[in-house]
């Protein structure tokens, strides 16, 4: 505030009966905003809490979307190559049972009171992603475990038609299970007030979930590969996880777009292990590297099981990194009052939660 | 508000030798299940003295935290932490420019405090991200974590728009303000508040205080400090993107950045479906372009 002032003073002197004329609202004006560039914050103290989420979290994240993706390409596989893709779907399976072995101890050591992790089950509650991932791993665990089970006996010739209609059966749930697994990650990220995490919301899910078909995708070509892929099943697998790269691809550019936009992406360009997870790790080796060796393996015409496992192995790490990545990014834009505060004079609908309108409001206010 | 029929059980004070309606002695409120309490925080009343934070830590047996001294002014709390639930704040304002102490107006010498607080939001996103339903609207509207139930995930934490709820590394629960949860219960007002010896913060029934801060603000106007606005109050800046209402709500005379308050927060459980809808199209497509390219000979 204010300037001051000898005027100020002399009216204050003769002041109108309280209540009197009043033009103000009865709950008064806010000040208005500073110019661009101009940012205010309390001795740059953060306004907001990063969360308190260790490694472990950014590990489950990768776990269920490669188990969760796979578990669906599995099922997808099976139903349309039949006999021909037996091999994609035991290892799709086993994938799902794996990474919610993987992943729920993972979730549990994250906890800082881990011995109370069966509260998680204790109500529902579908404003918190975190209330639907606990119903969705327990949902994809249990139907995973059974899926594979009967994958196991049938392998082991004991009752082999019973075991196998109860590993069908499971699997139809478990990949509904996988593919929510495979996306909810996202709505978990951005349904906070991390101004990083919440600025792109859509697009961020539109990146986890094509990056976790990617590297499902990935997977089981790699799988597929490691037995001399008999069945032309890795080639399919690879041109899906290709496809799914793309995807990935475009919705990161437009995703980095919006952050500039919003100036929230501060954390991606000056801190370097975050914008190394991001711009080396999710897009140079998970997005860059396995497009060039999809390219080259499609145009040098015969089947290519080096380039067909270096791209797979990449897109795996890409998938990690994007989300370790994206969780540091976010945990950083939380911690930066100057973006943070900024962010928050945004409209609601402008703040990942509508689309064309937010460009028309940047473009209005930028 | 609908009150669990629970809830209305206990309503005698569980304090031995307590005033029965206490409160209505100090804040001239009764305090009934099934009505909205919350705080007005009057920033241009407070002097800074600590008093509420001091207040707070005693009646609930909060820890101090660090000694050492910030730099930022009289403010060596920092911030609201899992331990400290009360915060003052000290904004020393010169006037624009390098205008010097004796061209200010003659308002409060121009230094800005403010006793920050949670909020006790009406949508609150920290109960909205709850997975265990540790944290519930009590029969007061007011916002409080069950620590039998709290498993310490964290996820409260990045939810809050405010930095107010933090999970505490020592026993491994989230803690923030119960608007002294267990006070209201025995017919007192919270200790912060009897604590404060200006008034900048009163406790009361949600209307009654929304009704005191606008003619409070109207009264500032009228002696010109016209910058006078209410943060929180419903239909006023803080209270924004569905959060409806803040039960703690305050009163400024600068911008909300100044006091480290946002603007416009919102409510991240909003982007809970756009999420998600826009992940399962993205798999499902995605899975759908897989069942064309295996379907391929």
């Amino acid at each position: 505030m204010t300037e001051v002032t000898a005027d100020r003073q002399t009216t204050s002197l003769t002041l109108p009966p309280r209540g009197a004329g009043r033009l103000q609202p009865a709950t008064g004006h806010l000040p208005p905003a500073p110019p661009p560039g101009v940012d205010i914050t309390y001795y740059g103290t953060p306004s907001l809490k990063a969360s308190p989420w260790k490694w472990h979290v950014g590990a489950y994240l990768f776990v269920a979307g490669v188990s969760g993706a796979a578990q669906v390409l599995s099922l997808v596989a099976g139903m349309v190559r039949g006999r021909k893709a037996r091999s994609v779907v035991r290892n799709g399976r086993y994938m799902g049972l794996a990474g919610s072995l993987i992943g729920a101890p993972l979730l549990i050591a994250d906890l800082h009171t881990p011995d109370r992790w069966y509260n998680m089950l204790r109500i529902f509650r579908s404003t918190s992603p975190m209330s639907i991932g606990s119903y969705l791993l327990t949902a994809f665990g249990a139907f995973s475990g059974v899926s594979a089970l009967g994958q196991f006996v049938s392998d082991m010739g004991w009752r082999k038609r019973a075991a196998r209609r109860v590993a069908w059966a499971a699997h139809v749930p478990a990949a509904a299970a996988g593919a929510g697994m495979s996306v909810y990650t996202a709505s978990l990220l951005s349904a906070t007030s991390s101004p990083l995490w919440a600025a792109a919301t859509r697009l961020l899910a539109i990146r986890f979930g094509s990056s976790a078909i990617a590297s499902g995708a990935a997977a089981l070509s790699l799988a597929e590969r490691a037995r001399g892929d008999r069945d032309g099943n890795a080639r399919r697998l690879d041109a899906v996880a290709f496809l799914a790269t793309i995807s990935s691809l475009v919705a990161t550019m437009a995703a980095n777009r919006r952050y500039r936009a919003y100036g929230v992406d501060s954390p991606l360009r000056d801190e370097p292990a975050i914008a190394a997870k991001n711009k080396l790790g999710a897009s140079a080796v998970g997005q860059a590297l396995p497009l060039a060796c999809y390219g080259a393996a499609a145009v040098s015409k015969r089947d290519r099981p080096d380039l067909s496992a270096v791209a797979s192995l990449a897109v795996i790490a890409g998938s990690y990194f994007l989300r370790s990545g994206i969780i540091h990014a976010g945990m950083a834009s939380s911690e930066r009052p100057a973006d943070a505060l900024r962010f928050a004079r945004r409209p609601s609908v402008a703040r990942g939660n509508g689309s064309a309108r937010i460009e028309h409001w940047i473009a209005r206010h930028d | 508000m609908n009150v669990h029929s629970r809830a209305l059980e206990e309503t005698r004070s569980i304090f031995d030798r307590a005033l029965r309606d206490e409160s209505e002695l100090t804040a001239g409120a009764t305090i009934a299940p099934g009505r909205q309490y919350g705080f007005f925080t009057d920033t241009t009343l407070c002097i800074g003295c600590k008093a509420c934070e001091v207040a707070c830590k005693e009646w609930n047996l909060l820890p101090s935290e660090s000694a050492g001294l910030t730099g930022m002014s009289y403010d060596n709390t920092r911030d609201l932490s899992a331990y400290t639930w009360r915060h003052v704040e000290f904004i020393e304002k010169i006037a624009d420019g390098n205008g010097r102490a004796t061209d200010m107006a003659p308002f409060q010498s121009n230094w800005l405090m403010m006793s920050d607080v949670c909020k006790h939001c009406g949508n609150a996103p920290c109960l909205e991200a709850c997975p265990t339903g540790s944290i519930f609207r009590t029969e007061f509207d007011t916002v409080v974590v069950q620590q039998d139930i709290c498993n310490g995930c964290g996820y409260c934490v990045p939810a809050c728009p405010f930095a107010v709820i933090d999970v505490d590394p020592y026993d491994g629960k989230a803690h923030k303000c119960t608007l002294c949860y267990d006070r209201l219960k025995g017919g007192l007002e919270p200790a912060c508040s009897k604590a404060c010896p200006t008034d900048s913060i009163q406790f009361g029934e949600y209307s009654d205080l929304v009704e005191r801060a606008r003619q409070r603000v109207a009264d500032l106007h009228d002696r010109g400090v016209e910058t006078a606005y209410l943060y929180g109050a419903p239909g006023t800046a803080g209270a924004t993107g569905d959060l409806d209402r803040l039960n703690a709500f305050f009163l400024l005379i600068d911008r909300p950045e100044v006091y480290n308050l946002p603007e416009a927060p919102d409510r991240p459980s909003n982007r809970v479906r756009p999420s998600l809808v826009s992940g399962l199209a993205t798999v499902s497509s995605l899975a759908f372009a897989a069942a064309l390219i295996f379907a391929r000979r």
